[in-house]
């Protein structure tokens, strides 16, 4: 009970950066009544390479860039983070039991091969993500009993138990429906050629080069698509994506880097757009991974791993906004917690923030009986970002009595690492959904496959696993509320800062749209009509 | 003149075999768990055991060895753990960029290279030679990637004379290909043209001062026929050696060009593979770089013997 008093009156609400008027949330806006070519190609330029472009077996979030050009989903993100229809004509229908969940789908459309658009056809692709080998959507889709059609307009899904996050599953990539003809003509393989309902249909693939998309004119809304073609090309370095930006060989770019992003906006031809992230990035603390993620955890015996206190004088070193101001000119936001901000799940108490205070850090080190200088270990991906944050942090936590070494490892065998259990303390980011269950109970439930700190708290996972069963969002809000609360007293993981997504574009496209999800959408974009094409 | 084939063909086959035992085992010591990189952060337990098996992850690393180069050897190199493409099919689509960049590139390392080594040589000790040498100086101690990045901040973006990046095939279109190539190709040609240069100037120095040189110049042959004819000619069985030796060299450039100006070519395919644990498109890219060193080796000796018989003599008698 003590720690919950501690951790309550080290918390101040969030401070929100003092911003000026270009680092202001910049969703970018729908084409409307503005004055607009017909056709043009558009060039993107793509910072990474999506994988398999088959929504079933995809696990990058580049894919979905591309994806959101070719396939339309159940559900998509608004504007403003609500849920919205786009393959559905209404938001599901939930029985009072919580076990039985109807969507109403759109008919009279067809897919880019002329294959009619019902609910056959998306109860076909539902069960393909729930169990072809090798899906990535199996877990999303949480404990699925049955999949029918009753009727041409009408999806219903049962559960074993009520399961809340279905909907925010269906508007990401679960919810995408591939045509049916398609996937029987090449069943696994429909990442070769992807056939769905969507504005632009998939003409070819040059590996590590581009993607090139073609208007669909089957397309139901096909009045308010403009452009004849998008390439999107593979450009992985950020100088090189801006060099091009500034040339004018590519007109749209994700991933800006924030060093990069001053001296762009500055230019009259390019306008940045800024969404917050759903995401996090932060410190993993390991409290019990011995023998790999998703295994029962082991006790690990240094002060660390088994006294919160020792994590709670960790995160009350960290000086988040300095450290964000500093690092990423100020373009980026501190992250207390799983929940983001601008999310209708976050509360008072999930935006909560410890106060940074290195005179309390040593106070707790020196009661959990700790000599200082305390020497802690750090694995960090050997990126420029990531290795400047953590030269940063290193200065904040020694402040509080941390010794903070640095290990730089390549990211993908710091997955490895994370993975195995093999670390002290590790720092990477989760890319966020739009449910906050994918944000929290997959790190942090006993037993689960991505709890990499081998955290385990019975408080916590009675939380977590009531939240997602909870029917609506304010006691769910208030449910994860309370774990954040549970989160900051134990700090199994330091949460540190939340990304931007930083897109920018050339003046002389207009319609470009980028929510929280981060996904960059250009399935409406358009030429302006006065402006050389 | 067979035999000498005969037995560097031989060579070459027993250097192949083993390039992909070393290319293999070495993959395999990549830290990084290439179904994780390949099913993401994301994948649970079950998707992953999937994934590995798949990928034929679970057999013994011999008999993994044995199947990759059974199939190797009929071309099939499975596909690509992150995209699912054919392997062969991304190596057709990216050998040919790096091969013209690579072509191009030596074209104009060896036009350069020579006419700069032949100015070198013949105004020794004037201010030609001065300015020839400090070009090759340069050339020498500038890392390639920080003059491409300089090349596309000044070249490209404040003056717009070439693209920034991208990629027409010259096949297709050989004004664009050209355009879209040449400045790569400047950029990776450059530290080439100076070792050129470099052995150009020494071959030449020494062939001009030769007492057959002086003997000729006696006899009344003219300034120009002498460079063109003895120095030249001699010169050129260097530049041939430097050519070969080079090639492993510019495959070693082409990955940073290729990043620089984001051309689709086989140095882009392998750090792109290299990254994300890609396996079979690893191995792949390596054994074809490999099988094309050997064959340009073995092109190279074969042309010595064309340029300079006494090679083929001695070449017999080991």
């Amino acid at each position: 009970m003590a720690a919950v008093t501690v951790a309550l009156t080290a918390c101040v609400p969030v401070q929100h950066v003092a911003s000026t008027a270009e680092h202001t949330d910049d969703y970018g806006t729908p084409v409307g009544a503005q004055a607009v070519q017909a056709g043009g190609e558009l060039v993107m330029g793509l910072s990474s390479e999506p994988d398999r472009l088959d929504p079933t077996t995809s696990s990058s979030l580049y894919t979905r860039y591309v994806m959101s050009t070719i396939c339309e989903k159940l559900y998509d993100l608004g504007p403003s983070g609500q849920i919205v229809p786009q393959l559905a004509t209404g938001l599901p229908t939930t029985s009072p039991d919580g076990l039985t969940v109807t969507i109403p789908v759109r008919t009279g459309i067809t897919f880019a091969d002329g294959t009619p658009f019902d609910a056959a056809a998306v109860r076909t692709s539902l069960q393909r993500h729930l169990t072809l080998k090798g899906s990535q959507r199996t877990s999303e889709m949480g404990p699925v009993r049955s999949v029918e059609a009753p009727d041409a307009s009408h999806v219903v899904m049962t559960f074993k138990k009520p399961f809340a996050p279905i909907t925010a599953a269906l508007a990401d990539r679960a919810g995408m429906i591939l045509s049916p003809a398609a996937l029987a003509a090449e069943g696994a393989n429909f990442g070769d050629h992807p056939v769905c309902v969507g504005p632009f249909k998939f003409v070819k693939r040059v590996p590590q080069t581009s993607i090139e998309v073609e208007r669909d004119p089957r397309y139901y809304d096909a009045a308010q698509v403009h452009l004849d073609r998008i390439l999107y090309r593979i450009m992985p370095d950020a100088n090189i994506r801006a060099a091009n930006l500034r040339s004018g060989d590519i007109h749209v770019a994700d991933t800006i880097s924030p060093q990069d992003v001053d001296a762009l906006a500055k230019d009259p031809d390019l306008k940045v757009l800024q969404s917050p992230s759903l995401g996090y990035q932060g410190v993993t603390i390991n409290t019990g991974n011995v023998d790999g993620a998703g295994t029962p955890p082991k006790p690990i015996d240094t002060p660390l791993a088994r006294d919160p206190r020792v994590r709670q004088a960790f995160a009350s070193s960290v000086d988040r906004q300095t450290l964000v101001d500093t690092v990423f000119n100020n373009w980026f936001d501190v992250a207390c917690s799983p929940i983001a901000p601008q999310s209708p799940y976050a509360t008072p108490a999930s935006d909560a923030c410890p106060a940074y205070d290195p005179a309390r850090s040593r106070q707790l080190l020196a009661e959990a009986g700790v000599p200082t200088p305390y020497t802690v270990t750090l694995q960090v991906s050997n990126t420029q970002d990531q290795l400047r944050y953590a030269q940063a942090l290193q200065a904040s936590v020694a402040e509080g009595g941390f010794d903070l070494k640095i290990v730089p490892v390549e990211y993908s065998t710091l997955l490895d690492v994370q993975k195995r259990g093999d670390f002290e303390l590790l720092q990477l980011g989760w890319s966020g959904r739009i449910d906050p269950d994918g944000n929290t109970a997959r790190f942090l439930s006993t037993g689960s496959g991505g709890n990499y700190g081998g955290f385990s708290s019975a408080e916590l996972d009675d939380l977590l696993s009531r939240a997602a069963r909870a029917p609506g969002t304010a006691e769910r809000a208030d449910l994860y509320g309370r774990a954040t609360q549970v989160i900051q007293r134990e700090n199994p993981i330091v949460y540190t800062y939340r990304l931007r997504n930083l897109t920018v574009h050339s003046a002389r496209v207009a319609g470009v749209e980028v929510y929280s999800d981060g996904v960059v959408r250009l399935g409406r974009a358009a030429f302006r009509a006065d402006q050389e094409g | 003149m067979l035999r000498y084939l005969f037995h560097r063909l031989w060579q070459s086959a027993v250097t192949l075999v083993l390039a992909s035992i070393v290319v293999f085992a070495g993959v395999r010591a990549l830290p990084g768990d290439p179904a994780l990189a390949m099913a993401g952060e994301e994948a649970d337990p079950q998707t992953l055991a999937a994934v590995r098996a798949q990928l034929g992850l679970d057999d013994p690393l011999p008999v993994q060895y044995v199947k990759f180069l059974g199939h190797a050897l009929t071309g099939d190199f499975g596909r690509s753990t992150r995209t699912g493409t054919p392997v062969s099919e991304m190596i057709g689509a990216t050998l040919p960029v790096t091969v013209q960049l690579a072509v191009y590139a030596m074209l104009i390392a060896v036009l350069a290279g020579l006419l700069l080594g032949v100015i070198a040589a013949v105004f020794r000790g004037r201010w030609p030679e001065w300015a020839a040498n400090g070009f090759s100086l340069f050339a020498l101690s500038v890392p390639t990637f920080w003059l491409g990045i300089l090349a596309v901040v000044y070249l490209s973006v404040q003056l717009g004379w070439f693209p920034a990046s991208g990629y027409v095939s010259p096949l297709k279109d050989p004004v664009r290909g050209l355009y879209y190539l040449t400045l790569p190709a400047v950029i990776l040609g450059l530290s080439h043209a100076a070792v050129v240069q470099r052995q150009t100037r020494g071959s030449m120095v020494g062939t001009l001062t030769a007492d057959f040189v002086r003997t000729a110049r006696a006899k009344g042959l003219g300034r120009g026929a002498v460079i063109v004819r003895y120095g030249l000619r001699n010169s050129l069985i260097v530049v041939t050696t430097i050519v070969g030796l080079q090639l492993g060299g510019l495959i070693a450039g082409a990955v940073v060009t290729e990043r620089i100006f984001s051309l689709p070519g086989i140095g882009k395919l392998t750090l792109d593979s290299v990254f994300s644990r890609d396996y079979p498109v690893i191995q792949a890219v390596v054994l074809v770089i490999t099988f094309a060193y050997i064959v340009i080796n073995l092109l190279v000796d074969v042309l010595y013997t064309v340029i300079d018989p006494r090679v083929r003599v001695s070449g017999r008698a080991s």
